[in-house]
């Protein structure tokens, strides 16, 4: 696992130079998934590019704090999300408290549209890519952020934990909440969708 | 109707569709969601949206990097690598910037675009030049005006410059104007028109570093300063002779 936060004094030991530039050229391999996962937070092309170099570059500076030997890619998603929230927290649009119980009621379906598909059908519909985009990007960020880090990345909810900054079972719940919003939003049609996009915000 | 069952099982149901409960725990949450219809579908949508993500997950992942992206962290890695090495400024100028987290773009951007080689500078700018004129100048055919695009320089970005306008008299065109991402800042590319060739002209705002005029893939790389701004124009070399457009851009930025 990533050893500590970026800022964390714990965290500044040294290690060789041949460790950072190691970190500097198997970032590299990340970019694709980082850029991808920005493009999914982010939801525009040019704050992902920003975000995606942001995180790049602060990889770089803060290479000497990476442990060898553990999960580099786990390590970066950090600096990633941490990045974000930051540029997110300066925004301070999230007004919503995303983990309450009246969040819980939007997702959890009870009374929504009665006639839902099979998930079977869904799954026809949504091959394609931007169907699933499309639904993934109404949901909440902190429902997003959470399906896409374990569905998507296949991180351990510990891992996720550890990345957004949030106790497991938070993590947990998130994941949980957003996968069957998702499955409400993939089961309506568009103008359905729209209709109800109250209910994320 | 939620009673303590039905939450019990809902705290579970990402590790119950997830597979990760231990064996008794996932035979508790079975029974209960045998039991209680409203949990079952819970249930029932938890597994298919999770099926569905996971079985697109490859295509939702597989999105072309942005032109350009690669090439700069791969010159910011390059970069790294040669400041990590025993130097004079990395440990010493770089070493306080560390352990701020709060980091000040423009004073980053000052210090990077300080340090780096003209070298690194000129074919960051160049590589940016021709992302930029392809992807973001291609059909513009008339002239821009350098009101507008100063406008559009202060109300999107922030950046506060006297646009050299287009002049029939230098062969000038202005074509417009554009923010381009540089190392972990972002700076003003304006774009223009001489005699049918691309030529950008970049502003670095609060940089001092001395002139230069050097070639760097197939472009020149005019780097002058002024005031507390440095400048960078960038034309290929193919162009010819650009002494007169130059010299007018020059007098005219600030």
């Amino acid at each position: 696992m990533a050893r500590g936060r970026e800022g964390d004094p714990r965290s500044a030991d040294r290690h060789g130079e041949a460790s950072r530039d190691t970190v500097a050229a198997r970032a590299l391999e990340f970019l694709e998934p980082l850029y991808a996962t920005a493009l999914r937070l982010t939801r525009n092309a040019a704050d992902a590019e920003d975000l995606v170099q942001d995180t790049f570059v602060k990889a770089l500076r803060f290479s000497d704090r990476f442990t060898p030997g553990t999960n580099l890619k786990a390590w970066l998603y950090t600096i990633l999300l941490n990045t974000w929230r930051n540029r997110r927290r300066d925004a301070a649009r999230e007004a919503v408290d995303i983990d309450s119980p009246r969040v819980e009621e939007a997702a959890s379906g009870g009374e929504g549209p009665a006639a839902l598909d099979t998930p079977e059908q869904i799954l026809l519909r949504a091959t394609v890519r931007d169907d699933l985009q499309a639904a993934l990007d109404t949901l909440p960020e902190a429902f997003r952020e959470a399906v896409w880090l374990r569905d998507v990345e296949e991180f351990t909810y510990a891992e996720i934990a550890e990345m957004v900054g949030i106790p497991i079972g938070t993590v947990m719940s998130r994941i949980s909440r957003g996968r069957r919003l998702l499955y409400e939003r993939l089961s309506l049609s568009r103008g359905q969708a729209d209709a109800e996009g109250r209910l994320t915000r | 109707m939620m009673n303590d069952d039905c939450r019990r099982t809902a705290e579970r149901l990402s590790s119950y569709v997830d597979n990760e409960l231990p064996a008794g725990e996932q035979a508790d949450v079975e029974r209960h969601l045998n039991a209680c219809p409203p949990c079952r579908t819970a249930a029932t949508h938890e597994s298919g949206a999770r099926a569905i993500v996971r079985e697109q997950a490859h295509r939702l992942t597989d999105i072309p990097l942005p032109p350009g992206l690669r090439t700069r962290c791969e010159a910011l890695a390059r970069e790294h690598a040669q400041a990590s090495a025993p130097s004079v400024f990395s440990s010493r100028r770089f070493a306080p910037l560390t352990a701020v987290m709060t980091l000040v773009v423009g004073f980053l951007l000052f210090s990077l675009a300080t340090h780096r080689s003209d070298t690194v500078l000129a074919a960051q700018l160049t590589a940016d030049h021709a992302k930029c004129f392809r992807f973001f100048a291609k059909n513009a055919s008339s002239d821009a005006d350098a009101r507008r695009v100063e406008q559009m320089l202060q109300t999107d970005y922030g950046w506060d410059l006297h646009v050299p306008p287009s002049s029939s008299a230098n062969g000038v065109r202005l074509r417009g104007a554009r923010r381009c991402l540089y190392a972990d800042g972002s700076l003003p590319h304006i774009m223009y028109d001489v005699g049918g060739h691309d030529v950008s002209l970049f502003v670095l705002d609060g940089v001092t570093r001395p002139a230069a005029d050097l070639v760097s893939l197939g472009h020149r790389s005019r780097i002058w300063m002024a005031g507390r701004r440095t400048y960078v124009l960038v034309w290929p070399v193919a162009a010819g002779d650009m002494t007169v457009a130059a010299r007018y851009v020059r007098e005219e930025a600030r």
